[in-house]
Protein backbone atom coordinates (compact mmCIF):
# COMPACT_ATOMS: atom_id res chain seq x y z
CA UNK A 1 0.00 0.00 0.00
CA UNK A 2 1.12 3.29 -0.82
CA UNK A 3 3.07 4.96 2.24
CA UNK A 4 1.72 8.22 2.06
CA UNK A 5 -2.06 7.27 1.87
CA UNK A 6 -1.46 4.72 4.59
CA UNK A 7 -0.44 7.68 7.29
CA UNK A 8 -3.74 9.56 5.82
CA UNK A 9 -5.91 6.77 6.99
CA UNK A 10 -3.78 6.53 10.18
CA UNK A 11 -4.69 9.97 10.85
CA UNK A 12 -8.23 9.67 9.88
CA UNK A 13 -8.41 6.56 12.48
CA UNK A 14 -6.62 8.62 14.86
CA UNK A 15 -9.92 10.58 15.21
CA UNK A 16 -12.06 7.85 14.52
CA UNK A 17 -10.95 6.83 17.99
CA UNK A 18 -11.78 10.11 19.63
CA UNK A 19 -8.13 11.77 19.21
CA UNK A 20 -8.20 15.71 19.24
CA UNK A 21 -5.55 16.85 16.88
CA UNK A 22 -2.98 18.56 18.69
CA UNK A 23 0.38 16.86 17.60
CA UNK A 24 2.18 19.72 15.99
CA UNK A 25 4.58 17.38 14.15
CA UNK A 26 2.97 14.23 13.48
CA UNK A 27 -0.06 13.08 11.35
CA UNK A 28 -2.86 11.87 14.04
CA UNK A 29 -3.85 13.48 17.53
CA UNK A 30 -2.82 13.01 21.05
CA UNK A 31 -5.32 11.21 23.56
CA UNK A 32 -8.18 8.46 22.35
CA UNK A 33 -11.62 8.57 23.72
CA UNK A 34 -12.66 7.00 27.12
CA UNK A 35 -14.63 4.51 25.03
CA UNK A 36 -11.65 2.89 23.37
CA UNK A 37 -9.62 2.84 26.41
CA UNK A 38 -12.86 1.34 28.21
CA UNK A 39 -13.17 -1.39 25.59
CA UNK A 40 -9.91 -2.20 25.72
CA UNK A 41 -9.90 -2.51 28.93
CA UNK A 42 -12.47 -5.47 28.49
CA UNK A 43 -10.52 -7.11 25.94
CA UNK A 44 -11.75 -5.68 22.68
CA UNK A 45 -9.38 -6.42 20.07
CA UNK A 46 -10.39 -4.25 17.81
CA UNK A 47 -10.30 -1.52 20.09
CA UNK A 48 -6.98 -2.16 20.88
CA UNK A 49 -5.77 -2.54 17.41
CA UNK A 50 -7.91 0.71 16.46
CA UNK A 51 -5.47 2.57 19.68
CA UNK A 52 -2.44 0.73 18.24
CA UNK A 53 -3.04 2.33 14.78
CA UNK A 54 -3.29 5.18 16.57
CA UNK A 55 0.21 5.49 18.46
CA UNK A 56 2.12 2.71 16.66
CA UNK A 57 4.24 5.29 14.23
CA UNK A 58 4.79 7.58 17.21
CA UNK A 59 5.80 4.99 19.47
CA UNK A 60 8.38 3.13 17.33
CA UNK A 61 9.53 6.57 16.28
CA UNK A 62 10.76 7.44 19.81
CA UNK A 63 12.17 3.76 20.81
CA UNK A 64 14.18 4.12 16.95
CA UNK A 65 15.46 7.25 17.46
CA UNK A 66 16.01 6.16 21.32
CA UNK A 67 18.13 3.42 20.00
CA UNK A 68 19.91 4.85 18.04
CA UNK A 69 18.47 3.49 14.59
CA UNK A 70 18.38 0.21 15.75
CA UNK A 71 15.51 -1.23 14.05
CA UNK A 72 15.71 -4.73 15.84
CA UNK A 73 15.53 -2.97 19.10
CA UNK A 74 13.01 -0.82 18.20
CA UNK A 75 10.54 -3.39 16.76
CA UNK A 76 10.99 -5.42 20.26
CA UNK A 77 10.43 -2.26 22.61
CA UNK A 78 7.48 -0.74 20.57
CA UNK A 79 6.31 -4.77 20.62
CA UNK A 80 7.08 -4.36 24.43
CA UNK A 81 5.22 -1.16 25.06
CA UNK A 82 1.81 -2.40 23.15
CA UNK A 83 1.88 -5.43 25.01
CA UNK A 84 2.32 -3.99 28.34
CA UNK A 85 -0.21 -1.53 27.57
CA UNK A 86 -2.54 -4.39 27.06
CA UNK A 87 -2.03 -5.95 30.00
CA UNK A 88 -1.62 -2.90 32.25
CA UNK A 89 -4.88 -1.02 31.04
CA UNK A 90 -6.88 -1.64 33.99
CA UNK A 91 -3.85 0.85 36.14
CA UNK A 92 -5.16 3.21 33.88
CA UNK A 93 -7.51 5.60 36.44
CA UNK A 94 -7.40 8.76 34.31
CA UNK A 95 -5.77 10.57 36.74
CA UNK A 96 -3.28 11.85 33.48
CA UNK A 97 -4.05 11.81 29.97
CA UNK A 98 -3.69 8.26 28.46
CA UNK A 99 -0.91 9.67 26.10
CA UNK A 100 1.64 10.51 28.68
CA UNK A 101 0.43 7.24 30.39
CA UNK A 102 1.70 5.97 26.85
CA UNK A 103 4.77 7.72 26.81
CA UNK A 104 6.06 6.74 30.50
CA UNK A 105 5.36 3.36 29.75
CA UNK A 106 7.74 3.95 26.30
CA UNK A 107 10.71 5.65 28.85
CA UNK A 108 10.72 2.84 30.88
CA UNK A 109 10.95 0.20 28.21
CA UNK A 110 13.65 2.03 26.28
CA UNK A 111 15.35 3.04 29.84
CA UNK A 112 15.21 -0.42 30.74
CA UNK A 113 16.43 -2.04 27.65
CA UNK A 114 19.08 0.51 27.49
CA UNK A 115 20.45 -0.65 31.21
CA UNK A 116 19.81 -4.06 30.22
CA UNK A 117 22.90 -3.33 27.54
CA UNK A 118 20.72 -5.38 24.90
CA UNK A 119 19.99 -1.90 22.91
CA UNK A 120 22.85 -2.11 19.70
CA UNK A 121 24.72 0.76 18.66
CA UNK A 122 23.74 1.05 15.40
CA UNK A 123 23.49 3.92 13.86
CA UNK A 124 21.49 4.21 10.69
CA UNK A 125 19.77 6.38 7.72
CA UNK A 126 16.60 6.72 9.12
CA UNK A 127 15.53 9.23 6.58
CA UNK A 128 16.17 6.29 3.52
CA UNK A 129 13.27 4.24 5.34
CA UNK A 130 10.74 7.31 5.82
CA UNK A 131 8.67 8.62 2.87
CA UNK A 132 8.76 11.72 1.68
CA UNK A 133 5.77 13.89 2.41
CA UNK A 134 6.81 16.54 0.85
CA UNK A 135 7.53 17.09 -2.56
CA UNK A 136 10.75 18.96 -3.33
CA UNK A 137 13.04 19.10 -6.23
CA UNK A 138 15.99 16.16 -5.90
CA UNK A 139 18.55 19.16 -5.14
CA UNK A 140 16.47 20.38 -2.22
CA UNK A 141 15.30 16.68 -1.25
CA UNK A 142 19.15 15.83 -0.81
CA UNK A 143 19.94 19.43 0.90
CA UNK A 144 16.90 18.41 3.74
CA UNK A 145 17.73 14.65 4.22
CA UNK A 146 21.45 15.63 4.26
CA UNK A 147 20.57 18.14 7.29
CA UNK A 148 18.14 15.86 9.31
CA UNK A 149 20.95 12.65 8.90
CA UNK A 150 23.28 14.94 11.03
CA UNK A 151 20.63 16.15 13.21
CA UNK A 152 19.91 12.74 13.91
CA UNK A 153 23.41 11.46 14.29
CA UNK A 154 23.81 14.16 17.12
CA UNK A 155 20.38 13.28 18.47
CA UNK A 156 21.47 9.65 18.78
CA UNK A 157 24.75 10.96 20.24
CA UNK A 158 23.34 12.73 23.58
CA UNK A 159 22.74 11.20 26.79
CA UNK A 160 19.45 9.26 26.92
CA UNK A 161 18.53 11.61 29.74
CA UNK A 162 18.78 14.52 27.02
CA UNK A 163 17.15 12.81 24.51
CA UNK A 164 14.26 11.56 25.66
CA UNK A 165 12.95 14.47 26.12
CA UNK A 166 13.69 15.97 22.67
CA UNK A 167 12.24 13.29 21.11
CA UNK A 168 9.21 13.76 23.46
CA UNK A 169 8.83 17.75 22.69
CA UNK A 170 9.60 17.16 19.22
CA UNK A 171 7.72 14.68 17.98
CA UNK A 172 4.85 14.66 20.57
CA UNK A 173 4.87 18.30 21.22
CA UNK A 174 4.81 17.59 24.43
CA UNK A 175 3.94 20.09 27.17
CA UNK A 176 7.46 20.71 29.94
CA UNK A 177 4.81 19.50 32.48
CA UNK A 178 3.74 16.49 30.89
CA UNK A 179 7.49 15.54 29.77
CA UNK A 180 8.39 16.21 33.65
CA UNK A 181 5.35 13.50 33.99
CA UNK A 182 6.51 10.98 31.56
CA UNK A 183 9.78 11.11 32.84
CA UNK A 184 9.13 11.63 36.75
CA UNK A 185 11.03 14.51 37.32
CA UNK A 186 10.31 18.31 37.77
CA UNK A 187 9.06 20.15 34.84
CA UNK A 188 12.41 22.49 35.97
CA UNK A 189 14.84 19.71 35.32
CA UNK A 190 13.08 19.56 31.81
CA UNK A 191 13.73 22.70 31.19
CA UNK A 192 17.45 22.12 32.28
CA UNK A 193 17.89 18.92 29.79
CA UNK A 194 16.36 20.62 26.95
CA UNK A 195 18.64 23.31 27.21
CA UNK A 196 21.43 21.37 27.34
CA UNK A 197 20.68 18.93 24.52
CA UNK A 198 19.32 22.50 22.76
CA UNK A 199 22.94 23.87 23.14
CA UNK A 200 24.52 20.59 21.95
CA UNK A 201 23.03 20.22 18.87
CA UNK A 202 23.64 24.14 17.87
CA UNK A 203 27.27 23.77 18.92
CA UNK A 204 27.54 20.23 17.83
CA UNK A 205 25.60 21.42 14.08
CA UNK A 206 27.34 25.04 14.25
CA UNK A 207 27.91 24.20 10.01
CA UNK A 208 24.66 23.84 9.48
CA UNK A 209 23.47 28.16 10.39
CA UNK A 210 24.22 28.68 6.73
CA UNK A 211 22.59 26.36 5.15
CA UNK A 212 19.38 26.32 7.32
CA UNK A 213 19.28 29.57 6.50
CA UNK A 214 19.06 29.42 2.88
CA UNK A 215 15.90 27.10 3.87
CA UNK A 216 17.80 23.86 4.23
CA UNK B 1 25.31 44.52 36.00
CA UNK B 2 22.42 42.35 34.80
CA UNK B 3 21.83 40.97 37.70
CA UNK B 4 21.04 36.88 37.48
CA UNK B 5 21.32 35.63 34.28
CA UNK B 6 18.18 33.77 32.72
CA UNK B 7 19.98 30.90 30.42
CA UNK B 8 18.12 27.89 32.49
CA UNK B 9 14.45 28.89 31.89
CA UNK B 10 15.67 30.14 27.75
CA UNK B 11 14.18 26.89 26.27
CA UNK B 12 11.14 27.35 28.79
CA UNK B 13 11.01 30.73 27.27
CA UNK B 14 11.41 29.92 23.65
CA UNK B 15 9.00 27.53 23.53
CA UNK B 16 6.65 29.44 25.88
CA UNK B 17 6.56 27.00 28.72
CA UNK B 18 6.82 29.99 31.27
CA UNK B 19 3.86 32.19 32.87
CA UNK B 20 2.97 35.17 31.71
CA UNK B 21 4.84 36.91 34.99
CA UNK B 22 7.90 34.63 34.12
CA UNK B 23 8.25 35.03 31.00
CA UNK B 24 7.92 38.94 30.90
CA UNK B 25 10.53 38.68 33.52
CA UNK B 26 13.09 36.67 30.78
CA UNK B 27 12.14 39.00 28.50
CA UNK B 28 13.22 42.09 30.32
CA UNK B 29 16.65 40.09 31.09
CA UNK B 30 17.06 40.09 27.47
CA UNK B 31 16.39 43.14 26.98
CA UNK B 32 20.03 44.23 28.36
CA UNK B 33 21.44 40.94 28.42
CA UNK B 34 23.92 40.82 25.13
CA UNK B 35 25.20 37.06 26.91
CA UNK B 36 21.64 35.76 27.06
CA UNK B 37 20.44 36.78 23.98
CA UNK B 38 23.40 35.23 22.17
CA UNK B 39 22.65 32.22 24.35
CA UNK B 40 18.92 32.53 22.99
CA UNK B 41 20.03 32.88 19.61
CA UNK B 42 22.08 29.16 20.00
CA UNK B 43 18.71 27.67 22.06
CA UNK B 44 16.63 28.94 18.67
CA UNK B 45 19.25 27.45 16.46
CA UNK B 46 19.62 24.14 18.39
CA UNK B 47 15.56 24.18 18.55
CA UNK B 48 15.38 24.93 14.95
CA UNK B 49 17.56 21.56 14.32
CA UNK B 50 15.62 19.42 16.66
CA UNK B 51 12.48 20.30 14.19
CA UNK B 52 13.84 18.54 11.41
CA UNK B 53 13.47 15.54 13.65
CA UNK B 54 10.67 13.72 11.34
CA UNK B 55 8.83 10.30 12.77
CA UNK B 56 9.31 7.18 10.93
CA UNK B 57 6.57 4.76 9.73
CA UNK B 58 6.40 1.93 11.81
CA UNK B 59 7.06 -1.97 10.24
CA UNK B 60 3.89 -2.99 8.63
CA UNK B 61 4.10 -6.59 10.37
CA UNK B 62 4.58 -4.44 14.04
CA UNK B 63 0.74 -5.79 14.69
CA UNK B 64 0.80 -9.38 13.57
CA UNK B 65 4.42 -9.28 15.82
CA UNK B 66 1.80 -8.66 18.82
CA UNK B 67 -1.11 -10.19 17.77
CA UNK B 68 1.22 -13.37 17.39
CA UNK B 69 2.41 -13.02 21.05
CA UNK B 70 -1.18 -11.84 22.12
CA UNK B 71 -2.14 -15.41 20.49
CA UNK B 72 0.68 -17.87 21.57
CA UNK B 73 -0.21 -16.24 25.10
CA UNK B 74 -3.48 -15.02 26.06
CA UNK B 75 -3.57 -15.59 29.47
CA UNK B 76 0.14 -14.07 30.32
CA UNK B 77 1.28 -11.37 28.47
CA UNK B 78 5.00 -11.95 27.56
CA UNK B 79 7.25 -9.58 29.17
CA UNK B 80 9.63 -9.18 26.49
CA UNK B 81 8.98 -9.34 23.00
CA UNK B 82 9.78 -13.31 23.02
CA UNK B 83 9.17 -13.74 19.35
CA UNK B 84 11.79 -11.00 18.59
CA UNK B 85 14.25 -11.94 20.76
CA UNK B 86 15.98 -14.02 17.81
CA UNK B 87 16.70 -10.63 16.04
CA UNK B 88 19.57 -9.64 18.61
CA UNK B 89 22.14 -11.71 17.69
CA UNK B 90 20.82 -11.71 14.07
CA UNK B 91 20.63 -8.05 13.91
CA UNK B 92 24.30 -7.84 16.16
CA UNK B 93 25.60 -10.15 12.93
CA UNK B 94 24.20 -7.80 10.56
CA UNK B 95 26.01 -5.12 12.46
CA UNK B 96 29.05 -6.85 12.05
CA UNK B 97 28.37 -7.34 7.99
CA UNK B 98 27.57 -3.48 8.06
CA UNK B 99 30.94 -2.43 9.53
CA UNK B 100 32.95 -4.37 7.66
CA UNK B 101 30.76 -2.68 4.62
CA UNK B 102 31.42 1.06 5.64
CA UNK B 103 35.22 0.26 6.16
CA UNK B 104 35.64 -0.98 2.93
CA UNK B 105 33.12 2.30 1.38
CA UNK B 106 35.26 4.20 3.99
CA UNK B 107 38.59 2.83 2.83
CA UNK B 108 38.53 2.85 -1.11
CA UNK B 109 38.18 5.57 -3.43
CA UNK B 110 35.78 7.09 -4.53
CA UNK B 111 35.31 6.79 -8.44
CA UNK B 112 34.64 10.42 -8.56
CA UNK B 113 32.39 13.15 -8.42
CA UNK B 114 28.90 13.77 -10.53
CA UNK B 115 29.46 16.55 -12.53
CA UNK B 116 26.74 18.97 -14.87
CA UNK B 117 26.89 21.43 -17.45
CA UNK B 118 25.02 24.51 -16.48
CA UNK B 119 25.93 26.74 -19.65
CA UNK B 120 28.15 26.29 -22.72
CA UNK B 121 30.66 24.00 -23.39
CA UNK B 122 32.80 23.23 -20.16
CA UNK B 123 35.36 20.08 -20.92
CA UNK B 124 36.84 17.25 -18.35
CA UNK B 125 40.20 16.38 -19.88
CA UNK B 126 39.51 17.11 -23.49
CA UNK B 127 36.03 16.15 -23.47
CA UNK B 128 32.76 17.70 -23.44
CA UNK B 129 30.63 16.98 -20.10
CA UNK B 130 27.59 15.41 -21.77
CA UNK B 131 24.79 12.79 -19.29
CA UNK B 132 26.46 11.05 -16.55
CA UNK B 133 29.64 12.66 -16.65
CA UNK B 134 31.90 12.10 -13.56
CA UNK B 135 35.04 13.78 -12.37
CA UNK B 136 38.12 11.69 -11.63
CA UNK B 137 40.53 11.69 -9.39
CA UNK B 138 43.07 13.70 -11.22
CA UNK B 139 41.09 15.04 -14.19
CA UNK B 140 40.85 18.90 -14.88
CA UNK B 141 37.56 20.40 -15.02
CA UNK B 142 37.85 23.31 -17.19
CA UNK B 143 35.51 26.11 -18.03
CA UNK B 144 35.90 29.01 -21.36
CA UNK B 145 34.50 32.51 -20.82
CA UNK B 146 30.90 30.91 -21.62
CA UNK B 147 30.33 28.14 -19.39
CA UNK B 148 29.92 26.69 -16.15
CA UNK B 149 29.30 23.63 -14.47
CA UNK B 150 28.41 22.40 -11.08
CA UNK B 151 29.88 19.14 -9.17
CA UNK B 152 28.51 16.80 -6.73
CA UNK B 153 30.67 16.77 -4.07
CA UNK B 154 30.41 13.43 -3.01
CA UNK B 155 27.35 13.58 -0.58
CA UNK B 156 28.90 16.62 1.43
CA UNK B 157 28.09 19.55 -0.95
CA UNK B 158 27.65 21.32 -4.45
CA UNK B 159 30.15 23.52 -6.21
CA UNK B 160 29.57 25.87 -8.79
CA UNK B 161 32.29 26.01 -11.15
CA UNK B 162 32.36 29.87 -12.88
CA UNK B 163 33.35 30.52 -16.38
CA UNK B 164 37.24 31.12 -17.13
CA UNK B 165 37.59 28.21 -14.39
CA UNK B 166 40.40 24.96 -14.39
CA UNK B 167 40.43 22.75 -11.55
CA UNK B 168 41.55 19.10 -10.34
CA UNK B 169 40.02 16.72 -8.40
CA UNK B 170 42.73 16.20 -5.87
CA UNK B 171 41.08 13.30 -3.75
CA UNK B 172 37.66 11.92 -3.35
CA UNK B 173 37.27 9.92 -0.43
CA UNK B 174 34.91 9.81 2.91
CA UNK B 175 37.32 11.29 5.64
CA UNK B 176 38.52 13.64 2.27
CA UNK B 177 36.89 15.43 -0.47
CA UNK B 178 39.86 17.98 -2.17
CA UNK B 179 39.66 20.49 -5.13
CA UNK B 180 42.94 21.90 -6.56
CA UNK B 181 41.75 25.59 -8.18
CA UNK B 182 44.68 26.59 -10.19
CA UNK B 183 42.46 29.62 -11.86
CA UNK B 184 38.93 30.80 -12.11
CA UNK B 185 35.77 30.94 -9.27
CA UNK B 186 34.03 28.28 -7.30
CA UNK B 187 31.18 28.51 -5.56
CA UNK B 188 30.93 26.22 -2.49
CA UNK B 189 28.04 25.08 -0.48
CA UNK B 190 28.80 22.31 1.66
CA UNK B 191 26.80 20.99 4.48
CA UNK B 192 29.29 17.97 5.78
CA UNK B 193 31.18 18.33 9.32
CA UNK B 194 33.89 20.58 9.35
CA UNK B 195 37.41 19.92 7.66
CA UNK B 196 35.46 17.00 4.60
CA UNK B 197 35.92 19.35 2.19
CA UNK B 198 39.26 21.34 1.01
CA UNK B 199 40.68 23.18 -2.01
CA UNK B 200 44.02 23.75 -2.72
CA UNK B 201 44.85 27.15 -4.18
CA UNK B 202 48.16 28.36 -5.12
CA UNK B 203 48.62 30.67 -1.97
CA UNK B 204 46.87 28.64 0.60
CA UNK B 205 44.57 25.98 1.53
CA UNK B 206 40.97 26.69 2.05
CA UNK B 207 39.36 24.40 4.46
CA UNK B 208 36.04 24.34 5.18
CA UNK B 209 34.10 24.80 8.42
CA UNK B 210 30.72 23.96 7.24
CA UNK B 211 29.77 27.00 4.95
CA UNK B 212 28.55 28.48 1.89
CA UNK B 213 31.78 30.51 0.29
CA UNK B 214 33.12 32.07 -3.17
CA UNK B 215 37.37 31.39 -4.07
CA UNK B 216 38.55 33.43 -6.26
CA UNK B 217 42.05 32.91 -7.80
CA UNK B 218 43.45 35.14 -10.68
CA UNK B 219 46.00 34.32 -13.44
CA UNK B 220 49.28 34.70 -11.13
CA UNK B 221 47.51 32.62 -7.95
CA UNK B 222 46.85 35.09 -6.03
CA UNK B 223 43.07 34.27 -4.22
CA UNK B 224 40.19 35.98 -2.51
CA UNK B 225 37.92 34.25 -0.37
CA UNK B 226 34.49 35.67 0.45
CA UNK B 227 32.48 33.37 3.07
CA UNK B 228 29.25 33.80 2.99
CA UNK B 229 28.16 32.19 5.83
CA UNK B 230 30.01 29.67 8.42
CA UNK B 231 33.63 29.62 8.34
CA UNK B 232 36.98 28.45 6.48
CA UNK B 233 40.13 28.27 7.23
CA UNK B 234 43.04 29.29 5.12
CA UNK B 235 46.61 27.74 5.93
CA UNK B 236 49.85 27.82 4.48
CA UNK B 237 52.93 27.06 6.23
CA UNK B 238 51.93 27.76 9.81
CA UNK B 239 50.21 30.80 9.13
CA UNK B 240 46.22 30.63 9.54
CA UNK B 241 43.26 33.31 8.82
CA UNK B 242 40.01 32.28 10.17
CA UNK B 243 36.90 33.70 7.68
CA UNK B 244 33.54 33.88 9.18
CA UNK B 245 30.46 34.71 7.13
CA UNK B 246 30.50 38.47 5.86
CA UNK B 247 34.15 38.42 5.63
CA UNK B 248 36.83 38.08 3.24
CA UNK B 249 40.47 37.16 2.84
CA UNK B 250 43.19 37.61 0.28
CA UNK B 251 46.09 35.30 -0.14
CA UNK B 252 48.89 35.37 -2.55
CA UNK B 253 51.81 32.88 -3.45
CA UNK B 254 54.49 32.78 -1.47
CA UNK B 255 52.67 35.09 1.30
CA UNK B 256 50.14 32.44 1.98
CA UNK B 257 47.02 34.27 2.98
CA UNK B 258 46.50 37.72 4.69
CA UNK B 259 44.33 39.31 7.22
CA UNK B 260 40.40 38.39 7.18
CA UNK B 261 38.49 41.68 7.08
CA UNK B 262 34.32 41.89 6.69
CA UNK B 263 33.43 42.53 3.43
CA UNK B 264 31.44 46.04 4.90
CA UNK B 265 35.05 47.08 6.76
CA UNK B 266 35.83 51.21 5.72
CA UNK B 267 38.08 51.15 2.24
CA UNK B 268 40.59 52.88 4.06
CA UNK B 269 40.83 49.68 6.53
CA UNK B 270 40.90 47.45 3.82
CA UNK B 271 43.20 49.06 1.81
CA UNK B 272 45.44 49.62 4.47
CA UNK B 273 45.42 46.01 5.32
CA UNK B 274 46.24 45.13 1.34
CA UNK B 275 49.24 47.03 1.53
CA UNK B 276 50.45 45.31 5.30
CA UNK B 277 50.03 41.94 4.10
CA UNK B 278 51.56 42.20 0.68
CA UNK B 279 52.87 45.15 -0.05
CA UNK B 280 55.43 45.89 3.02
CA UNK B 281 53.36 48.44 4.97
CA UNK B 282 54.57 48.01 8.29
CA UNK B 283 53.76 50.00 11.33
CA UNK B 284 51.98 52.64 8.80
CA UNK B 285 49.69 50.52 7.93
CA UNK B 286 49.09 49.16 10.88
CA UNK B 287 48.34 52.21 12.72
CA UNK B 288 45.82 52.76 9.43
CA UNK B 289 43.93 49.70 10.16
CA UNK B 290 43.68 50.12 13.54
CA UNK B 291 42.79 53.83 13.68
CA UNK B 292 39.69 52.75 11.62
CA UNK B 293 38.73 49.62 13.20
CA UNK B 294 34.94 49.31 14.22
CA UNK B 295 33.98 46.61 17.06
CA UNK B 296 32.91 44.00 14.31
CA UNK B 297 36.57 44.19 13.26
CA UNK B 298 38.16 42.58 16.26
CA UNK B 299 38.63 39.97 13.59
CA UNK B 300 41.05 41.98 11.59
CA UNK B 301 42.72 43.51 14.86
CA UNK B 302 43.38 39.95 16.83
CA UNK B 303 44.70 38.40 13.52
CA UNK B 304 47.12 41.33 13.35
CA UNK B 305 48.17 40.42 17.26
CA UNK B 306 50.53 37.33 15.84
CA UNK B 307 51.74 39.35 12.67
CA UNK B 308 53.11 41.90 14.05
CA UNK B 309 55.78 42.86 16.90
CA UNK B 310 57.48 45.20 19.35
CA UNK B 311 55.96 47.90 20.06
CA UNK B 312 53.44 47.47 17.24
CA UNK B 313 52.11 44.47 18.79
CA UNK B 314 51.66 46.06 21.97
CA UNK B 315 49.85 49.35 19.89
CA UNK B 316 47.05 46.59 18.44
CA UNK B 317 46.74 44.98 21.82
CA UNK B 318 45.92 48.10 23.26
CA UNK B 319 43.51 49.00 20.25
CA UNK B 320 41.97 45.74 20.21
CA UNK B 321 41.31 45.40 24.42
CA UNK B 322 39.53 49.51 23.79
CA UNK B 323 37.05 47.73 21.03
CA UNK B 324 36.03 44.67 23.05
CA UNK B 325 37.08 43.85 26.86
CA UNK B 326 39.60 42.06 27.95
CA UNK B 327 38.24 37.91 29.14
CA UNK B 328 38.85 38.20 33.24
CA UNK B 329 42.46 36.10 34.35
CA UNK B 330 43.61 37.03 30.96
CA UNK B 331 47.20 38.92 31.23
CA UNK B 332 48.81 41.48 28.45
CA UNK B 333 51.81 39.62 28.85
CA UNK B 334 50.14 36.25 27.86
CA UNK B 335 48.94 37.81 24.92
CA UNK B 336 51.55 39.80 24.22
CA UNK B 337 53.64 36.10 24.29
CA UNK B 338 51.30 35.24 21.85
CA UNK B 339 50.61 32.06 24.12
CA UNK B 340 48.14 30.10 22.32
CA UNK B 341 45.81 29.35 25.25
CA UNK B 342 45.12 33.60 25.98
CA UNK B 343 45.21 34.22 22.10
CA UNK B 344 42.57 30.89 21.77
CA UNK B 345 40.53 32.38 24.94
CA UNK B 346 40.48 35.65 23.30
CA UNK B 347 39.34 34.90 19.88
CA UNK B 348 36.70 32.52 22.08
CA UNK B 349 35.07 35.73 23.41
CA UNK B 350 35.56 38.22 20.39
CA UNK B 351 33.85 35.41 18.03
CA UNK B 352 30.40 35.99 19.31
CA UNK B 353 30.68 39.34 17.35
CA UNK B 354 32.22 38.08 13.79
Amino acid sequence: MDRRRKMGQCAVMAEAVGGKLGGDRFMSGRGVGEEVVEACRRGDREAFRLLFEAYKDRVYSIALYYFNGDEASARDASQQVFLKLLTGMNSFRGRAEFSTWLYRLVANVCIDRHRSGRALVFLDDLASRRELVERTSPEEDHLRRQVEQSVQAEVARLRPKLRLPILLRYFEGLSYQEIAQVMNCSAGTVASRLNRGHKMLATKLAHLRGVLVRGG
Amino acid sequence: MFGIHESKRLSAYHHRQLSPPESQRVARHLAGCPRCQRELDEIRFGAELAGKLRPVPAPDSLWEEIEGALDRRPATVPETGARWRWLVPAAAAATVVAAISAWWLYARVDPGWQVVRLEGSPVVGSSRIGEGARLAVGEWLETDASSRARISVGLIGQVAVEPNTRLRLAAARRREHRLELARGTLRAKIWAPPRLFLVETPAALAVDLGCVYTLHVDDNGAGLLHVLSGRVLLEDKGRESIVPGGAMCRMRPGAGPGTPFFADAPERLRTALARFDFDGGGAAAVAVVIGEARPRDTLTVWHLLSRVDGAARETVYDRLAALAPVPRGLTRGAVLRLEHEALARWKEELEWTW
